[in-house]
């Protein structure tokens, strides 16, 4: 990702931080690269835009919002130290409140090093995005979508849609004690689950060959 | 105080309309002061089959616009002086009613009755919000086909999300033959997926069909196996231990089952 904005997904849902010093042009430059490089992860998400102690207008503001909402990504909220730009943000359509605190965390880990662990269902027309790793005890039911950046580790029955890897890493991995999905996708790979139902064993997909397999545990292991 | 407790499913012609007049019937007739309330803004049946379609004077949306009290809309039922039927408009539409003109009906409501029933429309828009504004408790109602299951989950994940607690299931139209031949979900099958509290199981039934045409609860019919599921049920949500009705394992309710239909057990 680039030195000059920061995407994290954390259990509110996923955050740009802008960099308070770099020129605001470029940055939306950047931005709209991310967008068009990662569309699968980006589109239909919600994020919260966090511009830092930037000056901003409300034309600035219009012009994110529509580069946003051009890529199917909704601003559900924005946060701003500066007055200036909370008032902008009202005028262009973005509820201005101050985020949750994240931990500090060092620049030097990479954003798909940091996991989300949740214990849940995610039920039909539910997602979880996240943009490291996401660790889900519990059933994803089909209907239900999984997206992240990183690998997707699954304690119980994975019968929905998974994507790992969907910034990019073809290194990413799903596992799942059911690997059921009705589609999964790595990076730009993507593969089906045959009809005829096999043996329920704990399994492992990754990329291989520029194509997905799927092995056992017990396999991949070795 | 009543307990306000909305029927539900998500996809529709599942049961909803026949489960809540079943379940109002049921509790009325174990004495407990129950109203039931079509939500269904629109396409309302709750009147029908409940048989008092003609006795209609105001509605819903007449109660909330301020036209009539609410007294004067709630109509009583034919048999049971407990139960009364707030009945929905027929020439409007959903957004006639708002989420919070729900919560200041059922507030009113509450305290002459021990139960509201609210039957809500199919769908996950703002008919099924409505439906659920002012519930204390949820109550989802699934056939046992991957569609309506699919649809199940998503109104349980809509539900929690409306912090509404975790919903429980009816599983109606059960038809344990075809379960046994691995022909149909099984209500196993259809609790691995949902993982909430069963609340009941309906087997089909063709009196089912009878009575609703008719305007007179299933419940009422002694001979009617969903009859007694319903009764069972309403039993269940005043707080008693009933044991389900085993329709698969056991011989003897099955052949009673099929008895009905006038067929042999081949």
């Amino acid at each position: 990702m680039s030195d000059l904005m920061s995407i994290k997904g954390g259990r509110d849902g996923l955050r740009i931080r802008f960099d308070d010093s770099a020129e605001w042009g470029l940055l939306l430059e950047q931005l709209e690269q991310q967008l068009n490089q990662n569309q699968a992860f980006f589109n239909g998400a919600s994020l919260a835009l966090d511009v830092g102690e930037r000056t901003l207008t409300t034309e600035q503001l219009t012009h994110l919002l529509n580069l946003l909402q051009h890529h199917g990504v909704v601003a559900e909220a924005l946060s701003a130290g500066a007055r200036e730009t909370r008032n902008a943000a009202r005028t262009a359509g973005v509820t201005a409140r101050p985020l949750p605190r994240y931990p500090d965390s060092s620049p030097q880990v990479s954003p798909d090093a940091e996991a989300l662990l949740l214990i849940r269902t995610v039920r039909s027309g539910q997602v979880l995005r996240h943009s490291g790793h996401i660790t889900l005890i519990g059933d994803v039911n089909p209907g239900g979508e999984l997206i992240a950046g990183g690998s997707v580790v699954v304690w119980g029955r994975l019968r929905g849609f998974v994507h790992a890897g969907a910034l990019g890493n073809v290194d990413a991995i799903v596992c799942a004690m059911e690997l059921r999905p009705t589609q999964i996708r790595i990076a730009e790979q993507f593969a089906t689950t045959p009809q005829e139902a096999g043996p329920h064993r704990p399994e492992v997909a990754r990329i291989a060959g520029a194509q997905i397999v799927v092995e056992s545990w017990e396999a991949f292991k070795k | 105080m009543a307990r306000a407790i909305t029927i539900t499913s998500g996809k529709g012609g599942v049961g909803k309309t026949t489960t809540t007049a079943n379940l109002g019937t049921a509790l009325a007739m174990r004495g407990a002061r129950v109203a039931v309330i079509d939500a269904d803004i629109g396409l309302r049946n709750l009147d029908v089959v409940m048989g008092l379609e003609n006795r209609i004077v105001y509605d819903i949306v007449d109660v909330v616009e301020g036209r009539c009290r609410l007294r004067q809309a709630l109509i009583k039922d034919k048999r049971l002086p407990e139960l009364c039927l707030l009945p929905a408009a027929q020439t409007r539409d959903k957004d006639a009613v708002s989420p919070d003109q729900m919560i200041d009906l059922l507030a009113q409501l509450r305290s002459d009755f021990d139960f509201v029933l609210i039957d809500s429309p199919a769908g996950i828009e703002g008919g099924f919000r409505n439906a659920i504004a002012g519930a204390d408790e949820v109550v989802i109602v699934t056939t046992p086909e991957v569609s309506a299951v699919r649809d199940a989950d998503r109104i349980v994940g809509l539900v929690e999300a409306a912090e509404k607690g975790t919903p429980r299931l009816i599983v109606n139209r059960i038809k344990p033959r075809l379960v046994s031949r691995g022909e149909m979900l099984s209500v196993e099958d259809v609790l691995e997926l949902l993982a909430i509290d069963l609340l009941g199981i309906v087997p089909d039934d063709e009196t089912i069909v009878t009575s609703t045409n008719r305007g007179e609860a299933a419940v009422y019919d002694q001979t009617s196996l969903a009859g007694r599921a319903f009764l069972n049920i309403g039993r269940r949500l005043n707080g008693e231990t009933v044991p389900f009705l085993d329709l698969t394992d056991q011989p003897g309710v099955l052949d009673r089952f099929l008895g009905m239909f006038g067929r042999r057990r081949s």
